[in-house]
C-alpha cells in the first residue's frame, strides 16, 4: 500500500513563509482532503509534491524512501500525479489522444514512427475500464461536458497508474451533480488501492467523500482529523483558528435613494432572474463560490456581455447592457477580476491607461490635451496613493497594487455612480490591501454604489453593509454584514441548495 | 509614445548613412538627387503612413499593391467614360473621377472592416482576397491595355513641381503631418493604440473598437487610391500591372521604422524614417552601380537588422507573486 509522509516541510518565499514545519502521514487507498483558506498554503504544497518546486526544508518520504523531485517530470515517474482546476486538456484532440498526449504507442517495423491508433484506442478503453467511466472515444473533448472534461483529466493523470493523485479543486467549476461523477471516480480509484489528496473550498462534499481531513493555517498544519469528526464548525475553527473576530470598518449607513436597480437580469447558463437594488452609499459584497456566475453577473452588469433577459435601473434610467461604453456614460464602472488582460492596456503608458475611459470628456473637440491628462493623473496619484516614479513609463512596469490603483483611478476619473469591483484585492500586498479597503469606505462615503465580489469571505465581512448569497447562477438570500460571523458565512455559502 | 535613447538609433543610422553616401557615390549629395529620393518615396510613403495605423491598431492590409493599380485603372476608365461618352470637359472629368476613385478606395477598406467585426475574418484573409480580387478588376477595366485618356496637365500631380519641391512628396508631408496628429493627438489615435494593445480591455475601457478599427482600413485603402491616382498621373495612363508587390516593401518599411507587427506600439515618425532608410539605400545603391538582385539581398538583411535594432528592450521576466 502507498504511504506518503511529509516530515518537517518549509518553503520559504522572500518576504513571506509559504509552509513551515509541516508534517503529515498519509496512507493509501483513502481520500485525504486538505483544507485552508486562500493563501494558507495548498498550492505550495501541491506544487512540492509535484516537483514545481523545491522545499526550503523537509523531506518527503514515498513508501517510507526520502525522494527530492527536480522537476514535475520526476515526481511523475515517481508516481506523483495531479489534476488541477483548470484544464489542461486541448479541446481539438479526442479522448484518445488527450489521454497519451506525448506518449502515444508508435509502431515498429518498415516504417517507423507511425502511430499506433489500434493500440492507443485499446489502452484508452483499458484505462476507462478499469476506472469504471464511460466516455465517448473519438469526439473531440471541446463537445464533452465540462465534468466529463475533468474525467479525461483524470484519466489522462491515471495513465501512468500513479500511487499518489493530487487534486486541487477539481470540481469548482461544477455544479454539486455534476461533481457527483468526479467522486465517484475518486472512489473508485482510492478502493483501487490509490492515494488520493483533495483540496477544496467546499466544505459540504468533504464528509461524504474523504477519510481524512487535514487543514492548513498560515502555513502551518493544523492537525488531521478523521471525517466523521469534521463538523462545519470543527473545519472553520481549524482553517481560521479559535478566535475569529474582525472589528467592521463600514461605519456609516447607505443613503436612502437607491443608485442601482436590477430586474430580473439574466444571462444563461451563467444566472438568472437576478434582481436587487443598491443604494448610494451602500457597500453589498456578493458572497458565493467560484463558479456560482459572481464574475459573470458582474461583467454583465458592466455591459461586457449582454443579458438574455432583464434590466437594470441605474439613476432612475432604465436601461439594457449592451456595451462597456454605454454602461460607462450610464456611470457604472468595473474593475475586472484579471487585470493583466482586461483590466489594463499593458503596452501603454499609467497616463494613457489613467485616462483611456475619460479621454472623451478631457479633450476638446477629439483633441486631446497633455495637460488636463497630467491633472488627471496628479489628482488620482495623491488620492489613491500610487507610487508613480514616471507616468510615461509602461504601466506594466508598476507592481500589482499600483496597477490595481490605476485600475480604480482610470474609472474614478469618469466619475462613477456605481463601481462593480470583481476582487479587488487579488495579487495584491497587504499594505495596499489595506488601502483598498480605506479607498473603498471612502468612496462610499462619498455616495458611490460598490458591489464588492471576493473570495475572502472575512474582506466582505469587513466592507460590506450587506450581504447577497450567490449559488449556481441564483440570488439564493442576502443578509446585513453587520450581524453575521465567520462561521456562519462560511457554512453558508458552503452549504450546497 | 515615450522616447527613449533607443528609438533614436534608425535616425543615427540614416544621418551615418547618408554621410557615407556623400563621400562615396557619386552624384548622391545633390539638390536634385534628394528631391529624387523624395520622388521615389512619396507614394509607397503616403501609403505607410496609414499602413502604420492599420498595424498599430492590430490588423494588416495586404490589398494596398493592388489597390494602387486599380485606382489608378479605375481614375483613368471614369475620366474616359466622362470625358468620351458623357463628353464632359476634361476641368470637370479628371476631378470627378480621382473623387470616385479616392471613396471607391475608402469603401474598400470599409468593407474590409465590416467583415473583420462582423464575421471575425482577419484583415489578413479578406485583404489577400482584395490584394486578387483588385488585381483581376483593373485588368478587367484596362482589358489588359494601358488606358490613356488623361489631358497634358494630369502629370502636374504625379510627375510636377510646387515651389520646387515633387507634388507627391508635398502630398507625403501633408500626410505625414495630419496622420502625426491623428495618431499623437487626437482621441481616436489613443484608441488606435488602445485596440491594437489588447481589443478587449480596450472595449471594456469604453473604446469603440469596430469602428476604430474599420477607419484605419478605410483611411490605409483611400490613401492606397490617393497613392494609385499620382501613380497614373505620373505614367499618363491606367496600367493594371504597376504596383505589384508593393504591400511588401510598405510592411517592410513600416516595421524598420519600429512598429510592433502585433499591434499596440509604433508611431509614423518611425515609419517616416522607415520609408527614407529605404528611399536612401536603393538610391545610394544605384548610385553605386550596384546590380538590382544585390539590392533586393540588400533589402532583405535591412529589414531584419531593423528589426532586431529595434527591439524594445527585453521586458524583463516579472516576480511573481509567491503562489500560495
Amino acid at each position: 500500500m502507498t504511504t506518503l509522509e511529509l516530515r518537517n516541510i518549509s518553503r520559504v518565499f522572500p518576504g513571506t513563509v509559504a509552509l513551515q514545519d509541516f508534517s503529515a502521514r498519509w496512507e493509501g487507498g483513502k481520500i485525504h482532503a486538505l483544507i485552508g483558506r486562500n493563501g494558507a498554503g495548498k498550492s505550495t504544497l501541491v506544487n512540492i509534491l509535484t516537483g514545481a518546486l523545491a522545499p526550503t526544508a523537509g523531506t518527503v518520504l514515498l513508501n517510507g524512501n526520502p525522494c527530492t523531485f527536480r522537476s514535475p517530470a520526476d515526481a511523475r515517474r515517481a508516481g506523483i500525479a495531479a489534476v488541477y482546476q483548470e484544464l489542461s486538456l486541448l479541446p481539438d484532440l479526442d479522448v484518445i489522444e488527450n489521454v497519451h498526449l506525448g506518449r502515444l504507442p508508435v509502431r515498429k517495423g518498415i516504417l517507423p514512427g507511425r502511430i499506433d491508433w489500434k493500440a492507443a484506442e485499446r489502452d484508452t478503453r483499458d484505462l476507462l475500464d478499469r476506472l469504471r467511466i464511460s466516455l465517448p472515444l473519438h469526439t473531440p473533448v471541446r463537445h464533452l461536458s465540462v465534468a466529463q472534461q475533468q474525467l479525461v483529466e483524470i484519466a489522462k493523470a491515471m495513465g501512468s497508474s500513479p500511487g499518489v493523485l493530487l487534486c486541487d479543486e477539481p470540481t469548482s467549476a461544477l455544479s454539486h451533480q455534476e461533481a457527483q461523477c468526479v467522486f465517484a471516480l475518486l472512489k473508485t480509484l482510492a478502493i483501487d488501492g490509490a492515494l488520493v489528496i483533495y483540496i477544496t473550498h467546499r466544505l459540504q462534499e468533504i464528509r461524504s467523500l474523504a477519510d481524512t481531513v487535514t487543514a492548513l493555517r498560515d502555513g502551518v498544519s493544523n492537525g488531521t482529523i478523521p471525517s466523521s469528526a469534521a463538523t462545519p464548525e470543527r473545519m472553520v475553527t481549524m482553517m481560521f483558528g479559535e478566535d475569529v473576530r474582525f472589528s467592521r470598518m463600514i461605519d456609516h449607513p447607505p443613503l436612502p435613494s437607491p443608485v442601482l436597480e436590477v430586474r430580473g437580469l439574466t444571462r444563461l447558463p451563467a444566472f438568472s432572474d437576478v434582481s436587487f437594488s443598491l443604494h448610494a452609499g451602500e457597500v453589498i459584497g456578493i458572497a458565493g463560490l467560484m463558479g456560482s456566475g459572481r464574475t459573470e453577473l458582474l461583467r454583465t452588469l458592466a455591459g461586457a456581455d449582454p443579458p438574455d433577459a432583464g434590466e437594470v435601473v441605474i439613476n432612475g434610467r432604465v436601461c439594457v447592457p449592451r456595451s462597456p461604453a454605454q454602461m460607462i456614460r450610464c456611470g457604472m464602472v468595473m474593475t475586472p477580476e484579471n487585470r493583466k488582460d482586461h483590466g489594463l492596456l499593458t503596452l501603454m503608458s499609467t497616463r494613457a491607461n489613467m485616462t483611456l475611459p475619460s479621454l472623451d470628456r478631457l479633450a476638446s473637440h477629439a483633441v486631446t490635451s497633455r495637460r488636463r491628462e497630467q491633472q488627471v493623473v496628479a489628482r488620482m496619484q495623491q488620492e489613491l496613493d500610487i507610487a508613480l516614479a514616471d507616468p510615461e513609463a509602461p504601466v506594466s512596469a508598476l507592481s500589482g497594487g499600483n496597477q490595481q490603483k490605476v485600475v480604480l483611478g482610470k474609472w474614478l476619473a469618469t466619475d462613477p455612480r456605481v463601481m462593480l469591483l470583481d476582487e479587488p484585492t487579488r495579487g495584491i500586498d497587504i499594505k495596499a490591501k489595506a488601502q483598498m479597503f480605506q479607498t473603498i469606505l471612502r468612496l462610499s462615503r462619498q455616495g458611490i454604489g460598490l458591489l464588492v465580489v471576493s473570495s475572502e469571505l472575512e474582506e466582505l465581512l469587513l466592507l460590506c453593509h450587506r450581504l447577497l448569497f450567490m449559488q449556481h447562477g441564483r440570488i439564493t438570500g442576502s443578509a446585513d454584514a453587520g450581524s453575521m460571523r465567520l462561521e456562519t458565512l462560511l457554512a453558508r455559502c458552503m452549504e450546497s441548495s | 509614445m515615450s522616447r527613449r535613447p533607443h528609438h533614436f538609433i534608425l535616425e543615427l543610422v540614416l544621418v551615418a548613412l547618408c554621410i557615407a553616401l556623400a563621400w562615396i557615390a557619386p552624384g548622391f549629395f545633390s539638390a536634385e538627387n534628394a528631391l529624387n529620393v523624395l520622388r521615389n518615396i512619396s507614394m509607397q510613403g503616403i501609403i505607410a503612413l496609414g499602413m502604420t495605423m492599420v498595424i498599430v491598431a492590430g490588423e494588416i492590409d495586404l490589398s494596398v499593391g493592388s489597390a494602387v493599380a486599380f485606382a489608378g485603372c479605375w481614375t483613368a476608365y471614369l475620366t474616359g467614360t466622362f470625358a468620351g461618352v458623357l463628353a464632359w470637359p476634361p476641368a470637370v472629368a479628371v476631378p470627378v473621377a480621382i473623387t470616385v476613385a479616392v471613396i471607391t478606395g475608402f469603401l474598400l477598406g470599409s468593407f474590409t472592416g465590416f467583415i473583420r467585426m462582423r464575421f471575425r475574418v482577419p484583415s489578413f484573409i479578406t485583404t489577400l482576397a482584395l490584394m486578387t480580387g483588385l488585381s483581376g478588376a483593373a485588368e478587367l477595366i484596362t482589358n489588359g491595355f494601358p488606358l490613356t485618356p488623361f489631358p497634358e496637365w494630369y502629370n502636374m500631380l504625379g510627375g510636377g513641381y510646387l515651389a520646387g519641391i515633387p507634388v507627391p512628396a508635398l502630398m507625403l508631408l501633408c500626410v505625414f503631418l495630419a496622420s502625426s496628429f491623428l495618431m499623437n493627438h487626437t482621441v481616436f489615435g489613443r484608441s488606435v493604440y488602445a485596440v491594437g494593445g489588447n481589443a478587449e480591455a480596450a472595449r471594456l475601457s469604453g473604446v469603440p473598437v469596430g469602428r476604430t478599427k474599420t477607419a484605419v482600413l478605410a483611411i490605409t485603402a483611400a490613401l492606397a487610391a490617393v497613392a494609385g491616382v499620382l501613380q497614373s498621373s505620373e505614367i499618363m495612363s491606367g496600367t493594371a500591372t504597376t504596383a505589384k508587390g508593393w504591400e511588401l516593401d510598405i510592411i517592410a518599411a513600416v516595421i524598420i521604422g519600429g512598429t510592433s507587427l502585433s499591434g499596440g506600439s509604433g508611431s509614423v515618425r518611425g515609419t517616416m524614417v522607415g520609408v527614407m532608410f529605404l528611399g536612401v539605400i536603393i538610391n545610394g545603391m544605384t548610385l553605386l552601380n550596384v546590380n538590382e538582385y544585390w539590392q533586393h539581398v540588400v533589402r532583405g538583411i535591412l529589414i531584419l537588422t531593423a528589426v532586431l535594432l529595434n527591439r524594445a528592450p527585453a521586458t524583463q521576466g516579472t516576480f511573481r507573486e509567491a503562489a500560495a
